[in-house]
């Protein structure tokens, strides 16, 4: 019976396809690995665009994914657990960033705080200047990427049974402390989840970026901006760095992975 | 080991001589037997080469051109990794140099120049009626280093560093606020009126957003494009015939009428 399971017509089809697609996503990453010589490598490490770049990528995208968590926890929230048709129509307004692309999201942004913008003479008068600045970098992040987080935070605070939540309440528990006792852990696995898609949709964040923001090193120009600066003049120069972004994506998101063990792991040596 | 390889043999040899009977037919298939010809041309060109494609397939009704714009240095690559093109047509001849240097190309020329000039929107917020009024903007834009149009503007900002003085430079470097990677970018951030002002080649300022503030001669760098054929071409005799085309009365007419410099 086993037996007969695995060599079955539509099993082998089905693990055709999946390593097809598997080959698909990890042979270009292992090409760009296999095009970079140790030199090459070295030389892209000391280059004068590689740390301000990877410092501003990091130092942006963790403030873009903290206020995302911040923002979009209470947003998530509201919009999994109200019924009415008005808040299905704000979850559908939230995702569709997902859908615009980001190069246009970066003009909406232009349209929305520039000078010329809706916000613009509001702005003036505060003395404010949004555009081509390191705070517009941060903006665009979060436009883009938070709908990722949004999106799976309200799909796991849905699956939270709310007599778990009755059960607190009627135990004594204000609503404050319902949430933050049962339903953000029972959540935690979905949140963290949305966390690592936003940051690594942030961290990879470059159309609305090169829009809105510009691209002057050490002050707007993301890894991403100078992977598209490298790529003007020196490929494999472009090839490094996207190598060291690869890097520093999966490093982050493996520890982001690992957060909930660790948290759990923690508060279990605590008495 | 062996006999493995040995048995791949004919396979492969029936595979690869398939593949070439199937790319010969489709050479010869196609509607009326038209000539295709491949043309990779820099992003500046966009406009002008769509123009010189529609006269040059009216002048030539068996020949079919397409073309691919981008950044020089993208399609370059793109054709050192073996694209199968007919004409590259550069912003910057470092580019042809290379693929010439690499047996890509056998040779190129110039066909039309370019020069730079200062945009500001047409509300001209920073009041700028004079090269030397740049240091009054506060937020200015300009190519990135890495690509032509940025590379002549530190050829005029080096220029104007010794008629001008040091404190122009220094003043209009501090208030560069983004270094685009296409003269496209840079001209995008002043027709939306988000910067005060940018330099850009003066083929890209035609826009009723914009307001044109010339670089004295003395300052300004000579753009030049040129163009050549590549090796790998299986149409080299028809290539020949599009580039004298470009360098014809009527090329060069059309290359004028978009704000190029050509030879008389």
């Amino acid at each position: 019976m086993n037996q007969r399971s695995r060599f079955s017509p539509i099993s082998t089809l089905a693990g055709l396809l999946g390593a097809t697609l598997l080959g698909l996503l990890t042979v270009p990453l292992i090409a760009l690995i296999l095009s970079a010589s140790t030199e090459e490598v070295l030389a892209g490490l000391g280059h004068p665009m590689f740390l301000p770049a990877l410092l501003l990528s990091l130092k942006t995208t963790l403030v873009s994914l903290g206020l995302i968590i911040v923002m979009g926890t209470p947003l998530a929230w509201w919009i999994a657990s109200s019924q009415s048709r008005a808040t299905k129509m704000i979850s559908l307004l939230v995702e569709l960033p997902i859908v615009i692309p980001p190069a246009v999201l970066g003009v909406a942004l232009l349209q929305t705080f520039g000078r010329q913008g809706i916000l613009g003479p509001v702005l003036g008068n505060l003395g404010l200047a949004i555009p081509f600045t390191t705070e517009a970098v941060v903006i665009a992040q979060i436009v883009v990427s938070s709908p990722f987080f949004v999106q799976a935070a309200a799909s796991s605070f849905r699956k939270v049974d709310p007599d778990t939540l009755i059960v607190a309440r009627t135990l004594g528990s204000s609503s404050v402390a319902s949430f933050f006792r049962v339903a953000l852990p029972l959540s935690m696995p979905g949140l963290v989840t949305g966390a690592s898609l936003a940051w690594a949709r942030a961290l990879g964040e470059f159309g609305a970026t090169l829009l809105f923001a510009g691209n002057m090193p050490a002050e707007t120009q993301t890894m991403p901006l100078a992977i598209f600066s490298a790529l003007e003049s020196d490929v494999q120069l472009a090839v490094v760095f996207s190598l060291v972004l690869v890097a520093a994506g999966a490093a982050l998101l493996a520890g982001l992975q690992l957060l909930p063990f660790v948290t759990t792991a923690i508060k279990r040596t605590l008495p | 080991m062996q006999s493995i390889i040995l048995r791949a043999i004919p396979l492969v040899s029936t595979f690869i001589a398939s593949l070439l009977a199937a790319s010969c037919i489709q050479e010869q298939g196609g509607d009326g037997a038209k000539t295709s010809l491949v043309i990779y041309a820099a992003s500046s060109l966009t406009e002008t080469f769509r123009s010189i494609e529609n006269a040059f397939e009216e002048a030539n009704p068996e020949m079919d051109v397409s073309m691919t714009f981008a950044g020089s240095q993208v399609l370059r690559f793109q054709i050192e990794q073996g694209a199968q093109v007919d004409i590259f047509a550069s912003a910057n001849q470092d580019h042809t140099e290379a693929l010439i240097s690499g047996g890509h190309m056998s040779g190129s020329q110039f066909f039309a120049s370019n020069e730079l000039v200062v945009i500001v929107p047409t509300a001209n917020p920073a009041d700028i009626q004079h090269f030397r009024d740049l240091e009054k903007a506060s937020l200015i834009v300009t190519g990135s280093n890495n690509v032509p149009v940025g590379i002549y503007t530190l050829q005029v900002l080096e220029r104007a560093r010794q008629h001008l003085g040091e404190d122009f430079v220094t003043a209009v470097q501090a208030q560069t606020v983004s270094l685009e990677n296409n003269v496209r970018l840079v001209r995008a951030k002043v027709e939306m009126g988000e910067a005060d002002a940018a330099i850009v080649y003066r083929t890209e300022a035609s826009s009723h957003k914009l307001k044109v503030v010339a670089i004295p001669e003395k300052l300004n760098a000579q753009v030049r494009y040129p163009i050549g054929v590549l090796t790998r071409s299986a149409h080299t005799p028809q290539a020949v015939q599009f580039i004298n085309y470009v360098l014809s009365a009527d090329g060069r007419q059309i290359l004028h009428s978009h704000g190029f410099l050509v030879s008389e």
